[in-house]
C-alpha cells in the first residue's frame, strides 16, 4: 500500500518524467507532493506523470496534482498524465480533470 | 438477514489503506464487479479522509459500519469530529479546480445513494449505498 516514486529529467525534451507506483491516498499524498515540489525546484520544466503502475488514487492525489499544476502554470510549464488505469481514468473523468491533465485523452 | 461488520479506526492517515482493503474484501464477497469495488474503495476512502481531516486532533476514533445484504452494500462512516455547517458547503467548480473540496462530490458520483447527517459540535455520518448490477 505504499508509494514509490522514481523520477528522471529528460534534457532533450526539457521535462521531468515521474513514475509513481503503488497507491496515493491521505497517507502517501504528502510524499507525492514533496516529490513533485522537489523536482520542480531542482529544475523547472514540464512534467509527465507516468501512471502505468499507480493502482489507486483518490482526491488527495488529485489535490497534489492540482496544486502542482497551479504553480507550474504560473511559470509557463505544463503537467500531463500518461496511461492512468481505468479506476483513475474514471476519477479524472467525473471531476473533468481529464480535460486539463490529459489533453490527448487519458483512455488507452 | 443483514450482516453488519464494524470497524473502529484511529483517526490517522495510515489506517485508511487498511479500511480500504477490508471494504474491498467485503464488497467482493457481496458479489460486486471490479469497477464497483473500485468505486466503493474510493468513496469509503474519501469519507475516511474527511473524518480524519475534520478532526481537531489526530487522536480521534471514527467508525465504519458495513451492512451486507444480497446485492447491496451500505457503508456508514461516523466521526465525532465536530460536524460542519451544511449551508457553507459549496459544490466544487470543476472548470477552476482547487486542491481540496472534491471528496463529497466524488462520493456522490460513485455511490448510488448518499446521505449526510452532520451536527455542529458533535460529528458527521456519511451513509453510502451501492447496488450490485
Amino acid at each position: 500500500m505504499a508509494l514509490q516514486i522514481q523520477k528522471s529529467f529528460d534534457q532533450e525534451e526539457n521535462q521531468w518524467n515521474i513514475f509513481p507506483a503503488g497507491e496515493v491516498d491521505i497517507a502517501t499524498a504528502p510524499a507525492f507532493r514533496v516529490a513533485l515540489d522537489e523536482a520542480f525546484r531542482e529544475k523547472p520544466g514540464n512534467m509527465t506523470l507516468h501512471f502505468d503502475d499507480l493502482g489507486y488514487m483518490d482526491s488527495t492525489g488529485l489535490g497534489v496534482i492540482i496544486g502542482a499544476y497551479g504553480r507550474m502554470k504560473e511559470n509557463g510549464y505544463r503537467i500531463v498524465l500518461s496511461n492512468p488505469q481505468e479506476n483513475i481514468q474514471k476519477l479524472l473523468h467525473i471531476t473533468s480533470l481529464d480535460k486539463i491533465f490529459c489533453p490527448d485523452n487519458c483512455e488507452k | 438477514m443483514t450482516d453488519i461488520f464494524k470497524l473502529s479506526v484511529p483517526g490517522k492517515p495510515e489506517y485508511v489503506g487498511t479500511v480500504r482493503m477490508a471494504i474491498s474484501c467485503l464488497a467482493n464477497n457481496v458479489g460486486f464487479d471490479i469497477e464497483a469495488i473500485e468505486d466503493i474503495k474510493v468513496a469509503v476512502s474519501e469519507a475516511c479522509t474527511n473524518a480524519i481531516c475534520h478532526g481537531k486532533d489526530n487522536n480521534g476514533i471514527f467508525e465504519v459500519f458495513c451492512e451486507m445484504e444480497k446485492g447491496k452494500l451500505v457503508v456508514s462512516v461516523v466521526d465525532q469530529a465536530g460536524g460542519y455547517d451544511k449551508n457553507k458547503y459549496c459544490e466544487p467548480c470543476l472548470s477552476l479546480p482547487k486542491e481540496g473540496g472534491l471528496g463529497l462530490f466524488i462520493i456522490r458520483s460513485l455511490m448510488d445513494e448518499v446521505d449526510i447527517f452532520t451536527e455542529l459540535g458533535a460529528g458527521t455520518k456519511i451513509k453510502m449505498v451501492k447496488y450490485a448490477r
